[in-house]
């Protein structure tokens, strides 16, 4: 029991790269800019709503949360976009993230209290609650963190929770009849693109989705048995997932595909590193062109100082 | 290596416990109403192979008669959350000048909205497959007094 408990504990505090914790840290926090601004810009008209069609959630009861007026989703609009704009630097882990993390909960509840709840962002939530546990972490550093790896674990175990008990919650709800249902037929009608009107029509296709889209949803956790390029492959296979409901029925999970680039070795990528080098090369290779076409010679370079003015 | 102290490896074991226990439990037993620990339902309701699918929009009439749908873009209230709200609707239809509110308030250069209905059509559907046929059906209205 004991050893199996430190195996757990082990498993849970996996040591990563600081600079994967500095990396995933601007993923997420730049994407909140994007949230704000491109993927969930509805949120923002929650500002016209009259109060009497808010809805409150156990949460904004129990706190309790003040009816959203428009000052409040706009002054959380405006405060939020700068607060993680500065997160996303690295700089001030803590003292700036703890407050995206409670302006963004904040942002999330004025968006689900009028009728509908989302389920596209619980992974995404988890890593902005324990990312500022996890406390300074440079681009490039390659000291090995547990704080940063139980960060990165948990918003992995999130992620896979959000398919293993959205499978769990369609048995609830639906029953295994679900998988002989219409439910992708449902969600074509209402938001399918042309794409998904075409592929509708072949008989048993629909069927054999939801079928797949079950059994993928249970088997999601095997992804923590597979190590290195498996693994990998696993996730760009989740990835491909929901490529296919954006083209079929415009559904993006684009705050859960965020959290799930914590399963990526993403130190590896270093943009403002590379754009350096190549800046720098750049840079090396002009000087040598001008110092390859300055004149030579002791007569060249007494023509030079004479028509600069000397001697 | 940065490691953990002994208390900070257990507090954040406990955290993880605690965390997935409430999820568990709103899988489990919960509602929407348990965000962000509730089930994660989306499509996960009943739909038998033959059953119709609505698809519903709200719509208004204006000063000049003329039919103005109403969304999200126009009135910042999503057909999602048209649709969870349907039943405090349906038994106060006066709740509907609420959208009607909104559309003025972010149009305000627009005739106002005399009318406002929650409409539903009803999409055919035969063994999981979209059928292409569909009924219409106002299932609440409000007018101005």
């Amino acid at each position: 029991m004991a050893h199996a408990l430190t195996a757990v504990t082990r498993w849970l505090t996996e040591p990563v790269p600081r600079g994967r914790v500095a990396a995933f840290r601007t993923v997420v926090y730049l994407f909140i800019a994007g949230d704000l601004l491109f993927f969930t810009p509805w949120v923002r008209t929650h500002a016209d709503v009259p109060g009497e069609l808010y809805q409150p959630l156990l949460i904004g009861r129990l706190l309790p949360l003040p009816t959203p007026t428009s000052t409040l989703v706009h002054g959380v609009f405006w405060v939020l976009l700068g607060l993680t704009l500065a997160a996303a630097t690295g700089r001030a882990p803590r003292a700036l993230g703890w407050p995206v993390f409670l302006l963004y909960f904040e942002w999330m509840i004025i968006a689900m209290s009028y009728g509908k709840v989302d389920h596209d962002r619980f992974a995404f939530l988890v890593a902005l609650a324990v990312l500022p546990t996890v406390g300074r972490a440079r681009h490039g550093d390659g000291t090995l963190t547990e704080s940063g790896g139980w960060a990165l674990r948990v918003t992995q175990i999130a992620v896979v929770c959000t398919y293993f008990l959205a499978a769990w919650s369609k048995l609830r709800f639906g029953g295994p009849g679900w998988m002989t249902g219409s439910v992708l037929a449902r969600a074509i009608i209402r938001r399918g693109t042309e794409f998904a009107d075409t592929i509708a029509t072949v008989p048993g296709l629909l069927i054999g989705a939801q079928i797949g889209i079950m059994t993928f949803e249970l088997l999601s956790p095997l992804v923590f048995v597979l190590r290195g390029r498996w693994r990998l492959a696993a996730i760009g296979g989740f990835y491909g997932f929901h490529a296919v409901t954006i083209a079929t029925i415009t559904i993006s999970f684009a705050p859960h595909m965020a959290a799930m680039t914590s399963f990526l070795p993403l130190e590896r990528i270093r943009p403002i590193a590379w754009a350096r080098t190549v800046l720098h090369r750049g840079a090396r290779a002009v000087a040598a062109a001008d110092h390859g076409a300055a004149p030579a010679g002791p007569d060249a370079r007494r023509a030079e100082a004479q028509r600069a003015g000397g001697p | 290596m940065d490691t953990l102290t002994t208390p900070g490896r257990a507090v954040r074991v406990l955290v993880t416990l605690v965390g997935g226990l409430l999820l568990l439990a709103g899988t489990v037993w919960g509602s929407d109403d348990h965000f962000p620990f509730g089930p994660f339902r989306m499509y996960a309701g009943v739909n038998p192979p033959d059953e119709p699918a609505p698809d519903t929009r709200v719509e208004g009439v204006d000063t000049t008669g003329a039919i103005v749908a109403l969304t999200q873009r126009n009135t910042g209230i999503r057909r999602a959350e048209i649709e969870g709200q349907q039943g405090r609707y349906e038994s106060d239809p006066g709740l509907l000048r609420e959208v009607a509110d909104a559309y003025t308030e972010r149009n305000p250069g627009a005739p106002g909205l005399v009318e406002v209905r929650i409409v539903i059509r009803y999409w055919g559907i035969r063994d999981s497959r979209p059928t292409g046929t569909y009924t219409d059906e106002t299932v609440v209205r409000w007018r101005t007094p």
